[in-house]
């Protein structure tokens, strides 16, 4: 059959089957509307926190609301013993809480520098993170404010003498790359990749499988050919790439978020991530034979790839055995590739190696090959002897 | 004898069946190792950043040797311009750089609050978040120095000075996972779902398999082979999911006992309190996986469902991403999944510490759901029976006649 044969029944067969359109069409959109809600908001705000304050003054007072101020957080409950906040904490109704000591503003006036205790969630470490970074910088400027204050007195009236001496050195953090600190965007142009390696290495096991499932599945396999399964997949293919197109339109074009490097390469680094997912659907499928069987396989390799990814967590604080196994995974090269195109515009030189790591897996059709073929000329004889046409066909077996 | 030799087919089914024995043992056993592994080094630490002094006075120098004194930053390079240093941050070499202006010093003395310049690369948010706190904590020190020797100078005692430079100290405490290590972060929840995942496809491979099968053969129906046409459904579901019950159980001993201990992840429940949280759960999630057993028509579709949920159900269930800022018609689907409530409620219960009686939503949400899928089941189960069984009755009253 030629090319065009293959797609035009293969088009035909998505057509017929509810799942195949269900695979192809509106799971993959479902997921990315998920994925992208979840995340909708960018950066996480008004985390629930609870403050005791033993205090109750006009500095105590202050210093709470410059904690509710920030956006990041909500001062949501007051409690009277740190027994009921360190349950609520527990329980997970507020994410931390503050302990103001009584005395804090007499404390401050006199000189003896008060500590005011904060306890953060850090099992949930983002968000953790989140919160002791917020009450940090709410803390700071409020004590800067007062401490301004008092310089004032000090230094007769010099405002910028009075902050100089509350704050001797100021620094300036600048985030490269993602400036609005933007959550969503780090995310989930992270995780749809991950998601989409799942969807298409499994999609294609089962798409490659599916003429097994006749009952002339044996017959199949011995006159398949790599050309011929190739040719069946590549309108697969196409619409995974489709699919990848479509995912940067919509982030990078319609919603604007900020794109930097050259669209073709990226796009191109897309048809080489289909490319080499394909290689490792049919290098599953032909390794187990048995469309359950490579299921399983792919669950193993593409389930736990997001973490691997090294977006969540560096790569390079990955140990040696996790960036090797990390190595063997398409996605890895890809979202190198990505998030170079995207934040760096790094020229195709530079990003040579995650292409020529991408290509590399094309090697897999030429080991699913050898795999075919051996299967093939095992299970040739038992076949004969079913048939049992011995002698006739056997002298045509060299052919 | 109805149900022992119920128990002794599904037993052989069960431990007959290759892809579900793979997902059920080797799925759990190798996940357990797999998974953790990019995280073993709990934080990143020693990242490389630049440093472009302008200044080269000794406290220039100095704030340069505290930043690389601290544990999250090593500085590999030195360059002259931000645009060097962001051409290294480019090629990778580097994550980000700090900057000490020109007359840094001199600024200083003069009182004139001189500004550092902080930078890290943002495109990947733990390694920005690293290379931050450790320039911010140094420059925090150095600033601390600065003022106490400015205090000293102006005549008051070193002693006072060194606990006066603030007027009101913040003590961050970090609560449950004092290290904020991500090992500690990442498995216990991320344990729960490989046991939801690896046992949703579990019942629903075996389940699904069950009827394919029958599809392709109708006309062998009446054989004892066929035990799962021949019993009433409600039997089928419980044996299978007491079986199912008991696999897990072990398997959960694995997680919370061994891989627990072994990854050094603090846990605080005690067993009885665990067996009351885990059974309702296990329950629950086999019951579902009955369900998807029942509703798709081949069985390796089981295993991708159960694949494409699992990130979704990650972020859903509120560890990584707070579920106030999660929109409602996402958060509500999810709660229909076990593994939602059951992260939350094993994290509040082995890790925070919480009280066994405070987990009474949880637990109650685990029953609902287990005795809604149950009976959704048994009905899926019944119907499904029934359509096997009408042809064949069909092809017998024909044949009869």
């Amino acid at each position: 059959m030629t090319l065009h044969q293959h797609i035009k029944q293969e088009w035909r067969e998505i057509t017929q089957s509810q799942w195949l359109k269900a695979l192809l069409f509106w799971i993959p959109a479902l997921l990315v509307i998920i994925i992208w809600g979840v995340f909708s908001k960018g950066i996480a705000s008004n985390l629930a926190i609870g403050v005791i304050d033993h205090d109750n003054s006009v500095i105590s007072r202050g210093l709470v609301r410059a904690y509710d101020a920030t956006p990041s957080l909500e001062v949501a409950h007051h409690y009277h013993s740190i027994k009921t906040a360190s349950l609520a904490l527990k329980e997970g109704s507020i994410y931390g809480y503050v302990i103001i000591p009584e005395g804090l503003a007499r404390d401050t006036l006199l000189g003896k520098s008060p500590q005011v205790t904060a306890f953060y969630n850090s099992q949930f470490i983002l968000i953790g993170k989140l919160v002791s970074s917020a009450l940090l910088a709410a803390h700071n400027t409020y004590v800067a404010q007062l401490d301004t204050l008092k310089d004032l007195v000090d230094s007769h009236g010099q405002l910028s003498q009075a902050i100089a001496q509350a704050v001797p050195i100021s620094y300036q953090i600048n985030p490269l790359f993602n400036a609005n600190s933007h959550y969503g965007q780090f995310l989930v142009v992270a995780v749809i990749p991950a998601m989409w390696q799942i969807l298409i290495i499994a999609t294609l096991v089962i798409v490659t499988a599916a003429p097994m499932q006749n009952n002339q599945g044996n017959q199949w396999l011995i006159n398949l050919t790599m050309t011929n399964l190739v040719k069946r997949l590549s309108l697969y293919l196409l619409i995974f790439w489709l699919q990848g197109i479509t995912y940067l339109s919509v982030f990078y074009g319609a919603l604007h978020w900020p794109m930097h490097g050259s669209w073709l390469l990226l796009i191109l680094a897309q048809l080489l991530l289909v490319i080499a997912c394909a290689g490792v659907a049919t290098l599953l499928f032909f390794v187990t034979l048995d469309v359950t069987r490579a299921m399983s396989l792919v669950a193993g390799l593409t389930a736990p790839a997001f973490a691997f990814m090294g977006v969540t967590f560096p790569s390079t604080d990955m140990p040696v055995i996790a960036q090797w196994w990390r190595s063997l995974l398409p996605i890895s090269h890809y979202i190198t590739i990505q998030v170079q195109q995207v934040n760096y515009a790094t020229p195709l030189t530079d990003s040579i190696s995650a292409f020529i790591a991408l290509s590399a897996f094309i090697s897999c059709f030429y080991l699913s090959k050898v795999i075919l073929h051996r299967r093939q000329t095992r299970s040739k004889p038992p076949t004969f002897n079913l048939s049992q046409t011995s002698v006739a066909q056997d002298t045509k077996r060299p052919e | 004898m109805h149900w022992k030799k119920l128990f002794s087919c599904e037993l052989h089914s069960i431990f007959s069946n290759i892809p579900l024995l793979v997902t059920v043992f080797g799925g759990v056993f190798i996940y357990s190792f797999l998974y953790p592994l990019p995280y073993i080094n709990q934080t990143p630490t020693k990242q490389n950043i630049a440093m472009i002094n302008l200044d080269n006075s000794p406290i220039s120098r100095k704030i340069a040797r505290m930043v690389n004194a601290t544990p999250q930053i090593n500085i590999s390079e030195q360059q002259f311009t931000i645009e060097q240093a962001k051409a290294s941050v480019i090629k990778g070499d580097i994550s980000g750089f700090l900057l000490i202006p020109e007359n840094f010093y001199k600024d200083l003395l003069l009182a004139k609050s001189p500004h550092l310049v902080f930078a890290g690369n943002a495109a990947y948010f733990l390694v920005y978040g690293t290379i931050i706190e450790g320039l911010v904590r140094s420059a925090s020190t150095v600033v601390a120095e600065v003022k106490v020797s400015k205090m000293v100078m102006s005549g008051e005692n070193i002693a006072l000075a060194a606990s006066q430079y603030t007027p009101i100290g913040l003590n961050l405490k970090p609560t449950f996972n004092p290290s904020l290590g991500y090992i500690n972060y990442i498995v216990p929840a991320v344990f729960i779902l490989i046991l939801h995942q690896t046992l949703l496809i579990a019942a629903g491979l075996l389940t699904a398999g069950q009827f394919e099968q029958k599809i392709q053969q109708q006309r062998l129906i009446n054989r004892k082979k066929y035990y799962w046409l021949n019993f009433p459904a409600w039997q089928i579901i419980m044996v299978r999911s007491v079986i199912m019950l008991n696999i897990y159980l072990l398997l959960s001993c694995y997680y919370f006992g061994f891989s627990f201990d072994y990854y050094g992840i603090s846990t605080n429940a005690n067993l009885v309190e665990l067996l009351r949280l885990t059974i309702p759960f296990l329950l629950s999630v086999i019951f579902l996986g009955i369900i998807i057993g029942l509703l798709i028509p081949r069985k390796e579709l089981a295993t991708l469902i159960v694949l494409l949920t699992s990130l979704p159900l990650v972020f859903c269930a509120g560890f990584i991403w707070p579920t106030t800022n999660i929109p409602a018609a996402i958060n509500i689907v999810a709660q229909l999944f076990p593994s939602t409530p059951a992260i939350n409620g094993f994290l509040r219960l082995n890790q925070m510490g919480d009280n066994f009686d405070n987990l009474v939503n949880i637990r109650a949400h685990l029953w609902l759901l287990t005795g809604f899928y149950g009976l959704l089941a048994i009905s899926l189960l019944t119907i499904k029976q029934q359509n096997m069984l009408l042809p064949d009755t069909k092809s017998k009253h024909e044949s009869l006649s």
